[in-house]
């Protein structure tokens, strides 16, 4: 069932108070890097945890951390990333606002392990309460002296800033969040330079989702071999799902890696919503690939939804019931993308516009034949040929869509209406 | 393999090529010419990979590559041509041509579109797109969706194929901020910040770089298409950075000027003032024919006429009272086969020295080999200051002076890392990149040079080995003392030297303030100073820059009255002689003028009336003349007071060249025919001298191998001697003791830009610009009226209030007939001082 580390406490309304924190056992991963590590040692600890990126990629924390390159005299920035903006989403959320210590010591003590001295908690606009929750969070351990100047007495200087958003998708795409922070427009940078390279300001930076950062006062308090122990032989730990959709209670659950899907929707989101037959589900965000409901068995995890066709990707587990037209799906996604579209490259920018007129001509029962196909060769040129991966997040839902129930979007052209529903949605 | 570190090999196209390391694939590519297309793609800006048209084949990697931001690496196989490239092109251009409109028939880009051209080349005929184009409708009662962005700029946002080049050449290379993107996504548009306008001085960059007709200049739209015109090489005439232009024009009419890349200098951006600058040559009211003043007015008159008359008038006061008894001055935005036919003139014909270019300096200096002069004649390159881990300049609003160099300055600091430091008697654009930009109280700079050196030697800092002898020659002699008279604190002083002697390469730069102030001698010993104590002369360059198109060449050309040793024994060499009698420098002969000595002057190209920094001296010395003979291309205040006027071409109209700061001679060519029976200054010269019987030339060709021979750059090395510097506070009448500071509009450039109406769409008009303190102090707005006034002459001025003005300075344009504000100026007073009165608040 649940496995809760990151969320032991988030249930306790005090919990974003220090003092509360603090008895919880608060800071003292922090204090014990301080004191006891070396930042080459934090480092190697969450490598040893096996710990990857929760924000969409997967990629190894540690990893990422020792691409610092070692003789940059540049300053060097820690940004976590907490613009959490893919729909169906809500994790970094609650760990913003009921636990927002554990972020800022997760922050910290990545900060110490890569020598950072200042650092960015860059949230998204919509989110005033969490910003304020995290606001209050780093003012409290300035005054406790767990940041600012010569912490704890060891010398090591570290401030954070709480940097808010204007709302777009894009911020959250790492390269537009440190445009951002330095002031520019939302836009994503080609890459290479990766961040840990040149990134905020040309220097060396390190963007780390919160749920990532949130997992590392655990993994120095109790080792990374312990962290290691949880989930599968590459999937480590715990990790929080976002269950919404057509369930009975949608919300957070924090998993340990590995577990299967159907217990995430059947045992603790307590099955279909109103009994209604479950249709698809998107597995790790909406820019993931969709699965049927025979693979509701497939193991919550990086490599067997890969397996399964699939993604990881944020945790955000969409619950689609038999009642939900797919083209209708399909369009509500790509609206979404070509409104976010940062405008930065021509395969995204415009096949994003295109994409939507067209499925949402084909939604209005107005589609033409030949409409799907092209579809599936506009898809073929944004995939991969884009700046960012916002391109390849936009189609990827699509060509899932149109894979897995093309006999749908058929009768939606030679009908002129809806397989599933009386009306459609948007006349 | 890689044979070394630096380079590496690949195949692209199964040519192997090996290219340095860092190249990208694009320019790899390129270097063996095989053609990628790119829109976003610009030499120089960082690639942004937005487009995605420049897309290749590498073997081994998962997914197309953009060549532009793709660097080489060993052993790379790159395809460009392959069917998954073509694809991938076409499905780039299907997406950009999606909601264009494909107006190339009304479109000013037509011809010489990238879209168009590649559409040509690439693209498919038939669109899959079969939806209604989106429209960036401005005003839903116009069928157009043009928008005016910037006095000279208009927006079509349907055309954009949002390349971003704009923007990223607006801010990272001009560092300006007035263009963006608005919304997101397939909507995204460019655009100004609300209520502003894109009228940097390098906004005409823009349109130029714009690949498409999303950004058209206003002069050039609708009235030609461009496969109608001919281009020729040019130079710009205005500055003294030397940009190379490209002329466009039809016939007797030129449309347009553009950037001719030359990355030693301009790199391929020129200001507004290069670009709109050709339409002064295209002016209605251009002179077309001679002038002979009869009575109370100038009558037209035959060539035949005017030149009897003067070669009647010159002669006999030649014959009755010396050569030396005439002046000439030309102007140093003339060509070097007009000035140097006219020292040739003055110096062979009448055998006199009284020949000058000089006409906006106060107190010219009165021998040769001065500190100023010796300061000028060192070597410098634009191209150098990148080299430069430190900047010092000194002296300058550079943006305004030199608007090319500022950008290798901003180059320099912002991609390379150098640190800058201004020093100004105002706050400066360029000091905005500072690392310290120290404004200090006008008139002190060689009192705060003095405790920079002060500073070098009192922290150890300096190698020199005078440097104590040096010190006991200072005054102010100590820190302290330099910090309070400079009003700048003694810990800048002291970081600025030890930042100076940290540093492997230097260049310090210095201009318009120090060429044109009294105290140019002791400004240019304390920087020479400097130089000793800080080792500058050698790990650096100096440059005291040159203010007009040709002042470099005007010096090397000996176009001065006193000349070095060295110039006298070239002159001797080419000429065999050189008059032995002391040449007046203009200031001497506008005194001499007053006081009756010269009887003549001779002026070609310069409005003195205007330019001269002295209204009230300018007057009575030209009004006492005997016989004033002015050639220029219109009618100005000062051929309204001269006895024959002559029209003179522009440089558009003859082939010459000009000397640009760097000394480099650069030649351009005539794109025109001259305009009504105007002649270029150095036929009428040699038509002057045709009437003595001795004329200076019978084909240019004789005067190319002279010209070769004095712009040589001298080899003989220069060695420098530390100086005495002595700041005297300068007396002034306590009724008038705000400082005036006259320099040239940012979007003008001397008297005649006006008659250009894309720069007089910038500004038209004189303007007083102060403080936000002093326009608080005096109660007035922007546009109320203020007297200026100061003990020699008054002026109405508008006023402007700027951030660029430090509290008890005032500046004013020089640029603006309507205007002449040198009658403010007196030429003996290093620092002009006036009072203020509002006539009029708003
Ligand atoms: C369009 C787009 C949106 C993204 N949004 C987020 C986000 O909201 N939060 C987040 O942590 N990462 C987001 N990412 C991923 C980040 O770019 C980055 O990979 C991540 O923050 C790295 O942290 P991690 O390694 O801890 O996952 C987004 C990526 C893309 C392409
Ligand atoms: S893929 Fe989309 S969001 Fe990403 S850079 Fe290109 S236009 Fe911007
Ligand atoms: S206006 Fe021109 S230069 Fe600017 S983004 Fe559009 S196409 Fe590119
Ligand atoms: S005025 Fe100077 S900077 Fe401007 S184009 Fe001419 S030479 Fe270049
Ligand atoms: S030219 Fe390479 S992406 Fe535009």
């Amino acid at each position: 069932m649940e496995k809760k580390i990151l969320t032991k406490y988030i249930d306790d309304p005090n919990q974003v108070n220090i003092d509360t924190y603090l008895s919880h056992g608060g800071y003292k991963a922090f204090e014990k890097a301080l004191k006891e590590m070396k930042p080459s040692e934090v480092i190697e600890e969450v490598k040893k945890s096996g710990v990857r990126g929760r924000g969409g990629a997967g990629f190894p924390a540690g990893v990422k951390w020792g691409f610092i390159p070692k003789d940059n005299p540049k300053p060097r920035y820690l940004v976590c990333n907490g613009d959490e903006s893919e729909p169906g989403t809500c994790k970094d959320r609650v760990l913003m606002e009921s636990d927002p210590h554990g972020v800022v010591e997760g922050m910290a003590i990545s900060s110490f392990a890569i020598g950072s001295h200042l650092a960015f908690i860059y949230i998204r606009g919509e989110f005033a309460y969490p910003a304020r929750m995290m606001e209050k969070a780093v003012e409290e351990a300035y005054e406790k002296g767990y940041l600012g100047k010569n912490i704890l007495g060891t010398g090591y200087d570290l401030d954070m800033i709480v940097h808010t958003g204007g709302g777009a998708y894009i911020c959250g795409e790492e390269s537009s969040q440190l445009n951002s922070i330095e002031g520019e427009r939302g836009m994503s940078r080609m890459r290479p330079p990766f961040p840990a390279v040149a990134g905020l300001y040309a220097c060396p930076t390190i963007v780390n989702n919160v749920e990532t950062l949130a997992a590392v006062p655990f993994i120095i308090n109790n080792g990374g071999d312990w962290y290691a122990s949880m989930g599968t032989e590459k999937s480590k730990g715990t990790k929080l799902f976002s269950l919404s959709g057509h369930v009975k209670n949608p919300g957070h659950y924090e998993l340990e890696m590995g577990t299967p899907l159907s217990v995430l929707i059947n045992d603790l989101g307590g099955g279909m919503l109103d009994g209604h037959k479950l249709k698809a589900i998107i597995p790790g965000g909406s820019s993931t690939p969709m699965l049927l409901p025979d693979q509701i068995d497939v193991k919550l995890d990086y490599e067997s939804l890969a397996e399964a066709g699939s993604m990881l990707g944020s945790g955000a587990v969409i619950v689609i019931d038999e009642r939900t037209c797919m083209v209708w799906v399909a369009e509500r996604l790509i609206h979404f993308y070509r409104h976010e579209s940062c405008g930065k490259c021509t395969p995204c920018r415009d096949g994003t516009g295109w994409l939507e007129q067209l499925i949402s001509r084909i939604e209005r029962g107005e589609g033409q034949p030949g409409d799907i196909e092209k579809i599936e060769s506009l898809c073929g040129n944004i995939m991969g040929r884009t700046v960012c991966p916002l391109g390849d997040a936009a189609v990827m839902p699509i060509e899932s869509s149109i894979k897995l129930f093309r006999d749908e979007w058929e009768y939606h052209i030679q009908n002129k209406k809806c397989m599933v529903k009386s009306e459609f949605a948007f006349k | 393999m890689s044979d070394d570190s630096n380079n590496i090999n690949l195949t692209i196209d199964g040519q192997q090529v090996s290219v340095p390391r860092g190249t990208t694939v694009l320019e790899a590519a390129r270097s063996i010419r095989i053609d990628i297309p790119t829109f976003c793609w610009h030499p120089k800006l960082k690639p942004a990979g937005s487009c995605r048209i420049c897309y290749v084949e590498i073997e081994k990697a998962r997914t197309l590559m953009v060549s532009c931001a793709t660097d080489v690496a060993p052993d790379m196989v790159v395809h460009t041509a392959s069917e998954k490239v073509l694809q991938g092109r076409k499905a780039v251009l299907e997406f950009m041509l999606m909601n264009h409109p494909l107006d190339c028939p009304t479109c000013d880009k037509g011809g010489e579109c990238d879209l168009q051209n590649l559409t040509f080349k690439h693209g498919v005929d038939d669109s899959r797109f079969d939806f209604k184009k989106y429209r960036h409708i401005r005003d839903k009662n116009s069928t157009f969706d043009d928008l005016r962005i910037g006095s000279e700029i208009i927006r079509n946002q349907n055309r954009c194929i949002l390349c971003y080049k704009c923007v990223r050449a607006n801010k990272d290379i001009f560092g300006e901020q007035d263009l963006g993107a608005y919304q997101r996504g397939n909507i995204t548009e460019i655009n100004t910040p609300p209520g502003e306008q894109v009228d940097s001085l390098y906004s005409g960059n823009l349109v130029e770089i714009c690949p498409v007709g999303a950004l058209t200049n206003t002069d050039w739209r609708y009235k030609i298409r461009v496969w109608n015109t001919q281009t020729v090489d040019s130079v710009c005439s205005y500055c003294a950075d030397g940009c190379n232009l490209t002329l466009w024009k039809d016939k007797q009419k030129i449309y347009r000027a553009t950037s001719r890349r030359n990355d030693n200098i301009d790199e391929g951006w020129i200001c507004d003032v290069g670009r709109y600058g050709y339409q002064v040559p295209m002016a209605e009211d251009r002179l077309t024919t001679p002038l002979i003043k009869k009575g109370d007015s100038q009558v037209p008159a035959t060539w035949e006429e005017a030149l009897g008359l003067i070669s009647e008038k010159f002669k006999k006061i030649k014959d009755e009272r010396g050569g030396v008894c005439i002046g000439g001055l030309i102007s140093p935005n003339l060509d070097s086969l007009s000035l140097h036919t006219f020292s040739k003139f003055f110096r062979m014909v009448l055998n006199s020295n009284n020949v000058d270019f000089r006409a906006g300096y106060k107190m010219l200096p009165e021998k040769a080999d001065d500190l100023y002069s010796k300061l000028t004649s060192l070597p410098f390159k634009i191209s150098d200051i990148e080299k430069s881990d430190l900047i010092l300049v000194l002296d300058s609003d550079l943006t305004k002076e030199h608007p090319i160099v500022n950008l290798r300055v901003r180059k320099a600091v912002t991609q390379k890392n150098a640190s800058l430091f201004a020093l100004n008697p105002i706050t400066t654009q360029t000091g905005g990149i500072a690392t310290d930009e120290m404004v200090y109280n006008i008139g002190t700079l060689h009192a705060l040079l003095n405790g920079l050196c002060i500073s070098l030697i009192d922290q150890n800092l300096t190698q020199y080995e005078n440097a104590r002898d040096l010190k006991n020659k200072l005054s102010p002699n100590t820190i302290e003392e330099a910090s309070r008279i400079s009003g700048i604190d003694v810990a800048r002083i002291n970081s600025l030297a030890k930042a100076i002697t940290e540093v492997k390469n230097i260049s310090l730069i210095a201009g318009e303030l120090l060429t044109s102030s009294i105290n140019r001698e002791q400004l240019s010993g304390a920087i020479i100073n400097l130089c000793l104590l800080a080792g500058i002369f050698d790990k650096g360059q100096v440059g005291v820059l040159s203010q007009a198109a040709n002042s470099k060449g005007a010096e090397k050309l000996a176009v001065m009255p006193h000349l070095s040793e060295r110039s006298i024994l070239k002159i001797k060499q080419i000429w065999d002689k050189y008059p032995d009698n002391d040449g007046l420098a203009l200031d001497q002969m506008i005194r001499s003028s007053i006081k009756e000595e010269l009887d003549s002057m001779f002026i070609i190209g310069s409005n003195l009336m205007l330019e001269y920094p002295d209204g009230a001296v300018v007057k009575e010395g030209l009004e006492k003349l005997d016989f004033l003979v002015v050639a220029d291309i219109c009618e100005t205040e000062t051929t309204q007071i001269a006895d024959v006027v002559l029209p003179l071409s522009t440089w558009v109209e003859y082939d010459s060249s000009f000397v640009n700061l760097e000394s480099v001679e650069q030649k351009f060519k005539a794109a025109i025919k001259p305009v009504g029976f105007s002649l270029p200054a150095y036929q009428i010269i040699n038509k002057i001298a045709q009437g003595f019987k001795t004329p200076l030339f019978e084909t240019i060709d004789e005067l190319i191998p002279e010209i070769k021979t004095l712009l040589q750059p001298d080899d003989s090395q220069n060695s420098f001697e530390n100086c005495a510097i002595e700041y005297i506070e300068e007396k002034q009448n306590p009724e008038f003791e705000i400082p005036l500071l006259i320099t040239n509009e940012l979007h003008h450039f001397g008297y005649f830009t006006e008659k250009s109406n894309s720069l007089s769409n910038f500004c038209s008009e004189a303007f007083l610009e102060i403080s936000p303190g002093l326009a608080e102090k005096l109660d007035v707005k922007n546009g109320s009226i203020i007297r200026v006034e100061s003990e020699v002459g008054k002026i109405n001025l508008p006023v402007k209030i700027s951030e660029y003005i430090d509290n008890d300075v005032v500046r004013a344009y020089r640029n603006f007939s309507a205007s002449p504000v040198n009658i403010l100026q007196m030429r003996k007073r290093n620092i002009d001082r006036v009072k203020l009165t509002v006539v009029e608040g708003t």
